[in-house]
């Protein structure tokens, strides 16, 4: 299987702390993967290098066989929805169309049109008077419609409402389905994730506790659980993840001293 | 890319558009009218020391709207680049970061550095344009002001007129010099806001920056851009300028105006011996209750005692203007230099 993201012992530091700290790990080709892990984990500062807008402090980063995007047709490549989907307040939803359009190498003007007809947004109405969830939907819209191979989204749903989170999450995999596309998002929600993807990183403090496809990690994990509880479920298992870790953080600092 | 700061940059150029169309409305409304009484009042054809009293008769007509129109205009030329800096400048990338829309604009397929460049051309440019459009505009309509100025020198009435073409503020107002200004106050603007990444901090550093850059040009460059030529005046001539004494016969003299130089700009002055030595003790013939006042620069003339002043000569006008326009243009063209490297090769 092939990997569209790879680090080693990648590191990010802002003056003296650390974001991301000697982070390997390998993101398969072809999957929805979802990155999970506590608040303060890196997983933005991960998907920040990814997207070529952070450089990093140290260790390596290949994205689709290369390094981040700099030059257009490498950015043409990414498809980038940032955390709290930030677009321009004095814009219209027609005229970050026509951005993505003039910005863009690929750009799917048929498909941009059609999504934000289908999810019933005013062309002619600002981004800024748009809702939360309406403001994530024009961003992702913008950001399948520039056709990437790899499209990442840091946190999409965090700051919506639990109806447009559903809403958000089923467009999501409804508009990736028909496309040959490799998906990374994150979320400290795991309901979310369970929802749309197949493929699971558990990241806690730069670390990767988990990795695998979601079927098997879930299997593997019952298997080992006490046969008289009731199946875990996903987050279930997470959890215990991020216990085992936080468990290990402990011990090593117990030996320290 | 282009396309987008062109969207961003729209309602601003709009609005500069109307500030341009409401100076050109003023000046056109009122300009001809002062253009008529300066062509009766016969300055135009008017030779040597003849030229005084219409100068004067002139100068004495500009007054109530015309008056204002003058210092609204000057105001308007002198402070449009901190403006421009600030309300411009300053806000241009740092409200990309406050926004986070700098995550949506660097994820599109156009490099940083492309994106850099339109964001500081395209307003860059119209800053100094509109900067310099309103500058020609005034200098149009305050030509016959600085014409019988220049003719009769000496503080006009009722308004801020300088002493010729280095008065404070008008050679700012005049030349080319608000092209540099423009140029740096815009630069200064997005430099400061790429480095706070905040808009109203990096306003204000705008506005601190610019206005000590103001001071600085004309109290301690502009005079020393080229070495300054010197003079010296008999006393006994049309003296115009301040003196003191003070007990013990210390004195001193300071020039206003240089009879041979008109509308030259004084640097320094004081008085000197026949030999040109400074001195600063009256001869004890010129001293005591004896000599009045009136009389006293003829008993000192008598003496040999004259001012002598280093000064900058008309002639100096435009080679000033031009190096300090230079040096404005070297240090916008450095600022966006850094904020070029800065947005494309560092990443924050």
């Amino acid at each position: 299987m092939t990997a569209v993201i790879e680090t080693d012992g990648l590191g990010k530091r802002y003056r003296r702390q650390w974001a991301l700290a000697d982070c390997t790990l390998s993101v398969p080709a072809g999957r929805v993967v979802g990155l999970v892990g506590p608040n303060g984990a890196g997983k933005s500062t991960l998907l920040n290098l990814t997207a070529g807008l952070l450089r990093q402090t140290a260790g390596t980063i290949r994205v689709l066989d290369g390094p981040p995007p700099s030059r257009p047709e490498q950015l043409a490549r990414i498809g980038f929805l940032a955390q709290d989907a930030p677009v321009y307040a004095g814009l219209t939803v027609a005229e970050h169309l026509t951005l993505g359009a003039r910005l863009n190498l690929g750009w799917d003007a048929g498909f941009a049109r059609d999504r934000v007809d289908w999810l019933g947004l005013d062309p002619a109405k600002r981004a800024g008077r748009l809702s939360g969830g309406q403001r994530a939907q024009l961003a992702l819209t913008l950001a399948i419609a520039k056709r990437p191979e790899l499209l990442i989204l840091d946190e999409p749903v965090a700051s919506l409402d639990p109806l447009a989170r559903r809403e958000f999450l089923e467009s999501l995999t409804e508009a990736i389905t028909e496309r040959e596309l490799s998906v990374v998002l994150s979320s400290h929600l795991m309901a979310d994730l369970e929802r749309v993807c197949d493929y699971l990183i558990v990241l806690v403090g730069s670390r990767v506790q988990v990795a695998g496809p979601v079927g098997e990690l879930l299997a593997g994990y019952r298997l080992r659980q006490d046969p008289s509880a009731p199946p875990a479920s996903l987050e279930d298992m997470v959890l215990a993840a991020m216990r085992h870790a936080a468990g290990n953080d402990d011990n090593q600092q117990e030996a320290r001293r | 890319m282009i396309w987008l700061t062109w969207r961003q940059f729209r309602s601003q150029a709009v609005t500069s558009l109307a500030v341009l169309a409401a100076f050109a409305i003023l000046l056109g409304a009122t300009g001809p009218h002062l253009a008529s009484l300066y062509a009766d009042s016969g300055v135009a054809s008017c030779h040597g020391q003849g030229c005084q009293g219409p100068a004067n008769a002139f100068l004495d007509q500009v007054s109530g709207v015309f008056s204002l129109v003058f210092t609204l205009g000057l105001a308007a030329v002198i402070l449009a680049p901190a403006v421009i800096g600030i309300f411009w400048g300053a806000p241009l990338i740092a409200r990309e970061f406050e926004t986070g829309t700098f995550r949506l604009a660097w994820t599109q397929s156009v490099t940083r550095a492309r994106w850099t460049a339109a964001k500081l051309a395209l307003p860059g440019l119209t800053a100094v344009a509109v900067t310099e459009g309103l500058s020609l505009m005034y200098g149009w309509w305050a030509a016959p002001i600085g014409e019988a100025a220049r003719l009769d020198p000496g503080p006009g009435p009722g308004f801020p007129l300088g002493m010729g073409p280095f008065g404070l503020p008008d050679f700012d107002a005049h030349g080319v010099v608000p092209v540099g200004y423009a140029a740096f106050g815009f630069t200064l603007g997005v430099t400061a806001g790429l480095l706070f990444r905040r808009a109203l901090p990096a306003m204000a550093v705008t506005l601190a920056v610019f206005a000590a850059a103001g001071v600085a040009m004309p109290l301690a460059i502009r005079p020393n851009l080229f070495p300054p030529a010197h003079a010296t005046q008999s006393l006994a001539a049309n003296f115009s300028g301040g003196q003191s004494v003070r007990p013990g016969g210390k004195f001193t003299f300071a020039l206003d105006y240089l009879d041979s130089q008109p509308g030259a700009w004084i640097l320094s002055s004081g008085a000197v011996n026949a030999a040109g030595q400074p001195v600063s003790v009256m001869p004890a013939a010129c001293g005591g209750a004896a000599v009045g006042p009136s009389d006293l620069s003829h008993c000192l003339a008598g003496h040999g005692i004259g001012v002598a002043a280093s000064y900058q000569p008309t002639s100096r006008f435009w080679p000033i203007q031009w190096a300090e326009t230079g040096i404005y243009l070297a240090l916008a063209l450095a600022l966006a230099g850094f904020c070029y490297w800065r947005l494309g090769r560092r990443l924050p």
